[in-house]
């Protein structure tokens, strides 16, 4: 079963998104924050991480920075919940290498379409 | 030569050339022909007198006396006359009164050269001259000229009882006070009889014929009072200075021989120069000091108004600084009505502000090109009604008819116009004084102080208001721009809410779909229906409300800098996306009047979304505008974009059938803060401003605007074409 961890500060986001692909059959993990993710990641090793920017504590980027310490290769896809490209954050987030970057809110299809793809 | 001669001869000629001065004023007018020929008549008296005084024969003596009644038969006669025609009442049988008069005299001319009945060949040697021996019929050529002439001051005293005019009561006055002061000229008939008395009529005739061409030319007359004061003062100063001398001359001229031997006239010389010298300063005193204590109540009030107008700059509260300068006027001069007209950009009208009035309806509004308000501008005097009616009246001139007209509908005894710099801000209208006097010049005058004083304190009011409804705009932009600020943090709030909102309707229809509810009951298999129908409607809302968001978004966004190849129609849709939340897209029709390859912009996008979002915003409020207001039946509003590659920039025109802005505020419209907006919807004023600033700043581009009000409004946006 292909692993994926959500990370995001919101129980709601954590709680339907975690259901929604548990149905598919996917092993989903949640954190709330960068810091515990960091620390699951180190045993979960999941196929892709579903990471929220602007979280209390550090942030998406911030940990998305300490991800790539460790793994070069882990699947990342960013959500945001700020216009487009503002602060420049698009583009650090690509240097730093994702898979994609999606805008809050998004439709669930839309958001099974790149998660599913991504684990395949 | 006789110092009669002489005295007389110098009479004769300053008859003439009054007579000549009001006639050259205006000779079309039959009172001044009149005055000609009344001067004329007393012009010939004297003549034929002076040289008669000086004859050294019997018969030079007596034809230059004859010559002199030549004038004297008609002076009675052109007398009256003048007096019916000034006061306009020379028709039916006073005309025909006058007539009989002239026929009178005509006969006693008659008896003078073909008979001795009026005046013998004989002369009376008196020590100061000559005087024609008179005959038999001469008694009724006197009672007929004592008759006639006390008629004159009858019919001026008639008149000034009926009028109510302080000013026509001023100028009769003064007229009246001519022909009582001209009476001792009657006197001159004595010698006639044999009485050695001698001729000073002459003296006295010079005051009644000046104050007459006085009261002819001037309008505006001395008041009556100053002017008497005058005259008495000058005389007595000058007979001192002059008389003085002779006196010392004549009656020391003994002594002064016997002291000074020959030089004995340097003493009587010397005294009349130091007078001379001293003598106006002492005529200035004397006036000064007498007119004081005449005027002292005009003083009192002009001295309250000298002072108020200073201390009127510091009043910043418009109503009250006119309704200050309303009470003022009428309560410190005793004013019966005083209104404060001041002009109104908006309406193009002079509009009345204050009125103080017992239960007069004012008139509440001028147009700009009323005559009155021409006049004021092209003259920036005092209108006084009187003058500008007995104008009116002397003139066949339609402009004083109007000016007439309209200032007795305005009830106005003066008219004071206030001036700020060229342009007329407004004007004062004052009643009659409660006292029934006349405004004197040094009235006008302490008006006109206050009036430009006036001036500067309303704009200064006007100015203080202006500013503090700018500094209300100021801090309304402000508000907006915090608004814009914070709908950052707003929107990533907003859009976690929604995300998380779409997550548990997203995946709670899935697990419905997922589910296999053929087991279930066909109530329940109908609820479930109804809660997936209320989740994907949750749905579709959260992604309308991430619209809404994105949109926000884009107008606050704080832009790069930098420029860009840009298509036209791409900065039109963004910018039709964005305005679409302000905007009623449905009910205008938005053109785009250009090929689909235009060529590209060089241009910042973000920027000129923003400007082309308040080109669209502004278009569109003035279509609401004109919607409202002319309720027009099948009116649609209209946007239209164009735009043509012209050498190497695009020129782009956005047009809108709208309300368009009045003439006025064309200049005005890329101020900042300006606004015609009305107060439901009022504009920051900064819309226009702002796309100045970035055409012309950022894209070193221009943009120009022509409107037409009621028709609608262009802008010529010139954007140079990417290379």
């Amino acid at each position: 079963m292909p692993k994926l961890l959500i990370v995001d500060d919101e129980l709601d986001v954590r709680e339907f998104a975690a259901n929604f692909f548990r149905k598919r059959k996917v092993e989903v993990t949640t954190a709330s924050g960068g810091e515990e993710a960091l620390d699951i990641l180190e045993k979960l090793k999941p196929q892709l991480v579903l990471l929220d920017i602007k979280m209390q504590g550090i942030n998406g980027i911030e940990t998305l920075r300490r991800i790539r310490a460790n793994d070069k290769d882990l699947k990342v896809i960013m959500v945001t919940g700020k216009k487009p490209d503002e602060d420049g954050s698009l583009n650090i987030c690509q240097q730093l290498g994702v898979l994609d970057y999606i805008h809050k809110p998004l439709e669930l299809a839309e958001l099974e379409r790149v998660v599913m793809g991504a684990l395949k | 030569m006789k110092i009669f001669s002489f005295l007389q001869l110098f009479a004769a000629t300053f008859y003439l050339f009054l007579g000549s001065l009001v006639l050259i004023k205006n000779k079309k007018l039959m009172i001044n022909k009149v005055f000609f020929v009344l001067c004329l008549t007393t012009t010939i008296w004297h003549f034929g007198a002076s040289m008669s005084y000086s004859a050294t024969t019997n018969a030079m003596a007596n034809f230059w006396g004859k010559f002199s009644y030549l004038g004297i038969c008609f002076i009675a006669a052109s007398g009256y006359h003048f007096i019916v025609t000034l006061l306009n009442i020379n028709k039916g049988k006073i005309k025909k009164f006058v007539i009989f008069s002239y026929i009178f005299s005509l006969c006693f001319l008659i008896l003078l050269f073909f008979s001795k009945y009026f005046v013998t060949d004989d002369v009376f040697h008196y020590p100061w001259g000559n005087y024609p021996k008179p005959g038999p019929l001469f008694s009724i050529f006197t009672l007929e000229f004592v008759f006639l002439w006390l008629m004159c001051p009858f019919r001026l005293f008639k008149a000034y009882r009926n009028t109510t005019s302080p000013f026509e009561k001023n100028r009769l006055k003064i007229l009246l006070v001519g022909f009582v002061s001209v009476s001792p000229a009657l006197m001159d008939f004595l010698p006639e009889y044999g009485i050695n008395y001698p001729p000073i009529g002459f003296f006295f005739c010079s005051i009644w014929l000046f104050s007459m061409a006085y009261a002819v030319v001037k309008y505006r007359l001395m008041d009556i009072r100053v002017a008497v004061t005058r005259t008495g003062i000058f005389v007595v100063v000058y007979s001192l200075v002059l008389g003085l001398p002779f006196a010392v001359a004549f009656w020391l001229k003994g002594w002064l021989i016997e002291t000074f031997r020959a030089s004995w006239w340097v003493l009587p010389l010397g005294l009349m120069a130091a007078l001379a010298t001293v003598g106006p300063f002492i005529y200035i005193y004397l006036q000064r000091k007498a007119e004081d204590r005449l005027l002292a109540d005009q003083r009192r009030y002009q001295d309250i108004l000298k002072q108020a107008s200073i201390g009127m700059t510091r009043i910043r509260d418009l109503q009250r600084l006119l309704d200050l300068i309303a009470h003022i006027v009428t309560k410190t001069v005793r004013i019966s009505y005083a209104g404060i007209y001041l002009f109104d950009a908006e309406s193009g009208e002079y509009v009345l502000q204050v009125s103080r009035d017992k239960g007069r309806l004012p008139v509440p509004k001028l147009a700009s090109s009323n005559p009155l308000i021409n006049w004021l501008t092209l003259k920036p005097q005092p209108l006084i009604y009187d003058e500008i009616k007995l104008k009116s009246q002397d003139s066949s001139d339609l402009v004083d008819k109007q000016l007439e007209e309209n200032m007795r509908l305005l009830t106005a005894a003066v008219v004071i116009p206030s001036f700020l710099e060229d342009r007329l801000l407004g004007f004062i209208v004052l009643g009659e004084k409660i006292s029934g006097q006349i405004y004197t010049q040094e009235d006008l005058n302490v008006f006109q102080v206050l009036a430009s004083q006036a001036a500067l304190a309303i704009e200064n009011a006007q100015f203080y208001e202006e500013a503090k409804k700018m500094q209300e705009q100021i801090a309304q932009a402000e508000k907006m721009a915090t608004i814009g600020t914070m709908a950052d943090g707003l929107s990533h709030q907003i859009n976690n809410r929604l995300y998380a909102l779409s997550l548990i309707a997203g995946d709670t229809i899935d697990t419905i779909k997922l589910t296999d509810t053929s087991k279930c009951t066909p109530e329940v298999r109908e609820m479930i229906g109804h809660i997936n129908h209320a989740l994907e409607r949750i749905q579709a809302n959260v992604m309308q409300g991430g619209e809404v968001v994105r949109g926000l978004l884009k107008y606050s966004r704080e832009g790069e800098t930098g420029l860009e190849a840009l298509d036209l129609h791409t900065i039109l849709n963004n910018t039709l996306e964005m305005v679409q939340y302000k905007v009623k897209l449905s009910e205008i029709d938005i053109v785009r009047d250009f090929s689909p390859n235009i060529p590209k912009i060089k241009g910042n996008l973000t920027q000129l979304e923003e400007a082309f979002f308040n080109f669209i915003d502004n278009a569109y409020d003035a279509i609401v505008e004109r919607r409202n207001l002319l309720k027009e039946e099948a009116y649609r509003g209209r946007i239209t974009v164009s735009a043509l590659p012209k050498d190497n920039h695009l020129e782009i025109v956005v047009e809108d059938n709208g309300m368009g802005v009045k003439e006025g505020d064309i200049k005005k419209v890329f101020t900042p803060f300006f606004t015609t907006k009305t107060s439901s919807q009022k504009g920051t004023g900064l819309g226009l401003y702002v796309i100045k600033r970035i055409i012309t700043e950022t894209h070193k581009g221009q943009v120009s605007f022509e409107s037409d009000y009621k028709v609608g409004t262009r802008f010529i946006i010139e954007l140079p074409i990417a290379q």
